[in-house]
C-alpha cells in the first residue's frame, strides 16, 4: 500500500472525516502525514514549536507536564480517534504547553498546522467545519479538566477547613 | 339517678364533680394518668394524681414568640391550651434505649434484655390537634414492615381522653388543617366542657368501661346546642388560618428556589425550637457510648432536628450547610413531602412552632408569602 | 421495602434496631484505606439462608462506637458469607478497617432498594462507576457472569483517583473473559501507568450504545454521577433507564430517623437505587 492510499484509508476511518465534503477531504489529505511511535517515544516536548495537529489512529498517547519537584505528571491520555495538540490550530502561545509521549505502540496522523490555518482562512466553510469540531474537543477537555480539578475522589478530610 | 344505657358511640352528660370518679377509675384500672399541670409558669404533662391539679381557672395567651399563663378565675378544667410540650414525649421519648450490650466471659459483646415499663398510660386532656398529631405519628412509627417497639408498647395500651377546644389558643389553625376544634375519631372518650357539665362521647370499649360507676346524666337539647354553638364560635376565633393546605405539596416542591427562603433565613436562628415543640416531628439520632470500664456499651435514641448542623452530614461535607436550606427542608417536609411519605400532612395546626419561635416566624405567614410570590 | 421471600434476614420487624452477630472470616485488602470484609453470621439459620439483592446494604455495628451503612459487594448467589467493601472515612469505618479475622460485628439488614436485574434481561448494560462506587455494583457483574446469555452487550466504565485506588483489579481479567467489556481510567497517572488518564464520563466518548435498549447503572462521587447522567442523556438514554445509587447519612436503614431524606424519598428505604426520572425534580436544586 502506498503511503497516499494508507493515508486516505486512515483518514476515512476517523468519524469527522467521513462527513467532510470530497473537496475538503482532498485539501486535508494534501497536508497530512502518518507517523509511528514506539512506547515511551516522545512525540513533542513542552516548549516545542507547534507544528502539527495530531489524531491518534491506534495506540495511546499521554499528555505530560513536568512539574519541578514532582517530575512528569500525566494529565490526560488520548486513545484512538482522539485529537492531540488542538491548540496548534488557534495558537495563543506559539509553543507546546505540554509534552506528548506514546505509552503504547501508536500510529498518528499529523496535519501541518500552518497549512491547516491557511486552508481555514482561505475557505471559510472548511474553516467553520474544522473549528466546530475542535470546539467540541476543547469542551470535552474542559469538562475533564474541571472534574480532575474538583478531585472528586479525594478523601473529604483532605479538604476540611481548619 | 336512673340507669342510662350507654355504649360505644353514645353521648352522655357528666356533671363536673363526676370527673373525679372518672379519674379514680382510671387509676383503679392500673393506668398511669398523665395530665396538664402548671409548673414554672407553663403547662407541663406530668402524672396527674388528682383532678385538683388540673389548671382550673387559667387561660394561656399566645402569640408569635409569646406565651403567658393568666389566671382568669373561670371554673373550667381544660381551658388552657397546650404549652411547649406535646404528648409525643410519652410514645416517642426524647431519650430511650435502643440496645444495651455487656461483655460475656469470653469478652464478646452480648445484647442485654432490657426492662420495659409496661404500665399503661392514660392521657387525660388531649386537645384535638394533639390527638391528630398522635395519629400522624402512628403512621410513622407503626408500619407494615416494622413497628417501633417503644412506641408500640406504650401506644397500644394507652387511653386517650380527648377534650374539645372551645377557646382557641391564638396561634393555632386546626380548623384549616381539619384537626379541630372538635376532636376527630380516635379517642376513647371525648369531653366537651360546658358550664355545668361535660358532654362525653364514648369512643371505644375502653372508654365505655372507664365510665362504670361514674355519675352521668342524659344529654339535653340545651347542652347539645351549647356544645354545638361553642364549637361553631371556636371556628370563628382561630388566630391563624392556612387556606388550601392540600395544595401546598405542589406549591412548595415546585418552588424550591423562591426568594422567600432567603428572607426567612435572615430571621431564623436554626435553634430547632420548632422541631422540639412540634408534636409530629420524628427525627432521631442514635448515640453510641461505652462505659469507661469497657464492659458495657449502649445505643441510645435521642431526638434530633433537621436544623442541627450535623444532621445532613454526608461524606464530603454537609448537604444542607446553611439555615436557608435547613428551614426549607423543614417546611417543605412538614407541609409537602410528608404527604407523599405518610399520606397526610405533617402539620396539625397546633400553633406551637409559632408561639415558641424566638424569632417570631409564623409558618402560616411564610407559606402565604411563598404563595403570593409564586402568584405574582 | 423489606422483602422476605421466605428467607431469613438480619432484621426483626418487632425489634428493627437489634443487631445480629457476624464473624469476620476473611479480609481482602483492595486499595489504600479500603478492604473487603467477609462476614459469616454466628446464627446458623442466618448463615445458611441470609438473602440480599444486588445493591442493598447492611448496617454494620461496632458496639459502643456506632453503625455504618455498607453496600454488600459480594455475589447474591453466594449466601454463605457476605462481603462488605469498606473505605475508612469516619470513626466506625476506620475502626472496622483495623479489625482482624475472628472479630465480631453487629449486622442489621439487608436494607434498601436494589438493581432490578429482571428488567435488564435482553438489554445492553453500561456500568459507569468511580472509586468506591464499584463495590455496590459488583453483585451485578457477578450475576451477569453467571447468566451471560440473558444480557446483551455489557460494558464497565470505571475510574479512580490513581492506579492504586482502583478496586478489584485482580478480577478484571475474569470479567473480560466472561464477555464484559472493561474500560478503566484514572484522574491522575504517573509514568508507571500505561492506562488511560482522564475521567469516567469521557469514557462514554469511546463507547457505542443503543439508547433504545441500554440501561445505565452508575455509582460514585455525586459530581461524577451528575456528569455520567449528562453523557447518558446526551446519548438519548431515557431517564427511567439511568439508574443511580445514592448516598446520604443513613442511620437507621428503616426510613425512621429522617436523616437520609431527599425531598419525599428516604434514601435508605426508597433508595439507595433510584431511576433518574424520580430524582430529576430535585437534582439541580442546590442544597436540597
Amino acid at each position: 500500500m502506498t503511503s497516499e492510499q494508507e493515508l486516505v484509508k486512515a483518514l476515512q476511518a476517523i468519524p469527522w472525516f467521513q462527513v467532510m465534503t470530497a473537496e475538503h477531504f482532498r485539501k486535508i489529505v494534501n497536508i497530512a502525514k502518518i507517523f509511528k511511535f514506539e512506547p515511551g517515544q516522545v512525540i513533542f516536548h513542552e516548549g516545542d514549536k507547534e507544528d502539527y495537529l495530531y489524531v491518534v489512529l491506534e495506540g495511546r498517547v499521554a499528555i505530560e507536564i513536568t512539574v519541578p519537584g514532582r517530575g512528569r505528571m500525566r494529565i490526560l491520555t488520548a486513545d484512538a480517534m482522539d485529537e492531540v495538540g488542538w491548540s496548534s490550530v488557534t495558537p495563543v502561545v506559539r509553543q507546546r504547553t505540554a509534552g506528548a509521549r506514546a505509552v503504547l505502540p501508536s500510529r498518528l496522523v499529523a496535519f501541518d498546522a500552518d497549512e491547516l490555518r491557511k486552508l481555514c482562512d482561505e475557505d471559510h466553510d472548511f474553516g467553520y467545519f474544522v473549528m466546530r469540531r475542535l470546539a467540541n474537543v476543547v469542551a470535552g477537555r474542559l469538562m475533564t479538566t474541571r472534574l480532575q480539578l474538583l478531585d472528586m475522589f479525594a478523601n473529604p478530610a483532605d479538604y476540611k477547613e481548619e | 339517678m336512673a340507669e342510662i344505657q350507654i355504649s360505644v358511640g353514645s353521648t352522655i352528660a357528666l356533671p363536673k364533680k363526676g370527673l373525679e370518679k372518672l379519674h379514680a377509675n382510671l387509676l383503679k384500672m392500673g393506668y398511669r394518668v398523665l395530665g396538664p399541670q402548671i409548673q414554672d409558669g407553663a403547662i407541663m404533662y406530668k402524672p396527674l394524681n388528682s383532678i385538683a391539679d388540673l389548671p382550673r381557672g387559667y387561660v394561656s395567651v399566645q402569640d408569635a414568640a409569646s406565651y403567658r399563663l393568666v389566671y382568669s378565675g373561670h371554673r373550667h378544667y381544660f381551658d388552657v391550651t397546650p404549652g411547649a410540650q406535646s404528648w409525643k414525649q410519652f410514645f416517642f421519648p426524647a431519650f430511650s434505649d435502643l440496645t444495651n450490650f455487656t461483655r460475656n466471659e469470653h469478652g464478646q459483646w452480648q445484647i442485654e434484655e432490657s426492662e420495659t415499663d409496661l404500665t399503661p398510660l392514660a392521657l387525660f386532656g388531649v386537645f384535638p390537634c394533639d390527638l391528630a398529631a398522635i395519629q400522624v405519628q402512628d403512621r410513622i412509627f407503626l408500619r407494615e414492615e416494622w413497628k417501633d417497639p417503644i412506641y408500640w408498647s406504650r401506644r397500644q395500651s394507652a387511653f386517650i381522653l380527648a377534650v374539645d377546644c372551645l377557646h382557641p389558643c391564638g396561634t393555632g389553625f386546626c380548623a384549616s388543617m381539619g384537626t379541630g376544634p372538635k376532636a376527630n375519631p380516635g379517642f376513647d372518650l371525648r369531653l366537651t366542657e360546658l358550664e355545668e357539665v361535660f358532654l362525653v362521647e364514648i369512643g371505644s370499649e375502653a372508654g365505655h368501661l372507664v365510665m362504670e360507676g361514674v355519675p352521668i346524666l342524659p344529654t339535653s337539647a340545651f347542652w347539645l346546642q351549647s356544645a354545638q354553638k361553642g364549637l361553631e364560635d371556636a371556628l370563628t376565633k382561630m388566630g391563624r388560618t392556612l387556606p388550601d393546605q392540600q395544595e401546598l405539596p405542589t406549591l412548595l416542591l415546585n418552588h424550591l428556589d423562591a426568594q422567600q427562603w432567603d428572607d426567612v433565613a435572615r430571621r431564623c436562628m436554626s435553634c430547632a425550637s420548632c422541631t422540639l415543640v412540634c408534636p409530629t416531628c420524628f427525627c432521631w439520632d442514635a448515640r453510641d457510648s461505652v462505659h469507661l470500664n469497657g464492659l458495657t456499651a449502649r445505643r441510645e435514641r435521642v431526638w434530633d432536628s433537621c436544623f442541627n448542623p450535623d444532621y445532613s452530614y454526608i461524606v464530603g461535607g454537609n448537604s444542607r450547610p446553611n439555615t436557608r436550606s435547613r428551614y426549607r427542608q423543614w417546611l417543605t417536609h412538614k407541609f409537602g413531602s410528608w404527604y407523599a411519605q405518610f399520606g397526610i400532612s405533617g402539620c396539625v395546626g397546633c400553633g406551637r412552632c409559632i408561639t415558641w419561635c424566638p424569632a417570631k416566624i409564623d409558618v402560616t405567614a411564610e407559606l402565604r408569602a411563598i404563595r403570593e410570590e409564586v402568584q405574582s | 421495602m423489606i422483602q422476605t421471600l421466605g428467607k431469613p434476614h438480619a432484621f426483626s420487624p418487632s425489634e428493627p434496631m437489634q443487631p445480629y452477630w457476624a464473624k469476620i472470616v476473611e479480609i481482602v485488602h483492595e486499595a489504600p484505606s479500603v478492604s473487603t470484609f467477609w462476614l459469616e453470621f454466628l446464627d446458623t439459620h442466618l448463615r445458611e439462608g441470609f438473602h440480599f439483592k444486588a445493591g442493598q446494604f447492611n448496617m454494620l455495628l461496632v458496639p459502643g462506637l456506632g453503625e455504618a451503612a455498607i453496600s454488600i459487594s459480594s455475589d447474591i448467589e453466594d449466601e454463605h458469607r457476605i462481603g462488605h467493601t469498606i473505605r475508612s472515612i469516619g470513626n466506625v469505618t476506620s475502626t472496622i478497617n483495623r479489625m482482624n479475622v475472628g472479630d465480631i460485628l453487629g449486622v442489621r439488614g439487608p436494607f434498601g432498594s436494589w438493581w432490578p436485574l429482571d428488567d435488564f434481561v435482553g438489554r445492553d448494560i453500561v456500568i459507569a462507576a468511580g472509586g468506591i462506587g464499584l463495590p455496590p455494583i459488583r453483585p451485578v457483574i457477578y450475576y451477569v457472569m453467571h447468566h451471560r446469555h440473558d444480557f446483551g452487550k455489557v460494558t464497565v466504565l470505571y475510574g479512580a483517583r490513581t492506579q492504586n485506588d482502583l478496586q478489584f483489579t485482580s478480577e478484571y481479567k475474569t470479567w473480560q473473559d466472561a464477555g464484559i467489556e472493561l474500560q478503566v481510567t484514572v484522574d491522575r497517572g504517573d509514568d508507571t501507568w500505561d492506562g488511560r488518564v482522564g475521567v469516567v464520563p469521557i469514557l462514554f466518548y469511546n463507547t457505542r450504545l443503543d439508547p433504545r435498549n441500554t440501561v445505565i447503572l452508575t455509582c460514585g462521587p455525586e459530581i461524577m454521577i451528575r456528569f455520567v447522567i449528562f453523557e447518558a442523556l446526551a446519548r438519548r438514554v431515557p431517564p427511567e433507564r439511568i439508574l443511580v445509587s445514592l448516598e446520604r447519612n443513613m442511620k437507621c436503614g428503616l426510613g425512621s430517623c429522617g436523616h437520609c431524606q431527599i425531598g419525599p424519598y428516604f434514601v435508605c428505604k426508597d433508595g439507595p437505587i433510584f431511576s433518574f426520572d424520580k430524582l430529576q425534580p430535585f437534582v439541580n436544586v442546590e442544597e436540597f
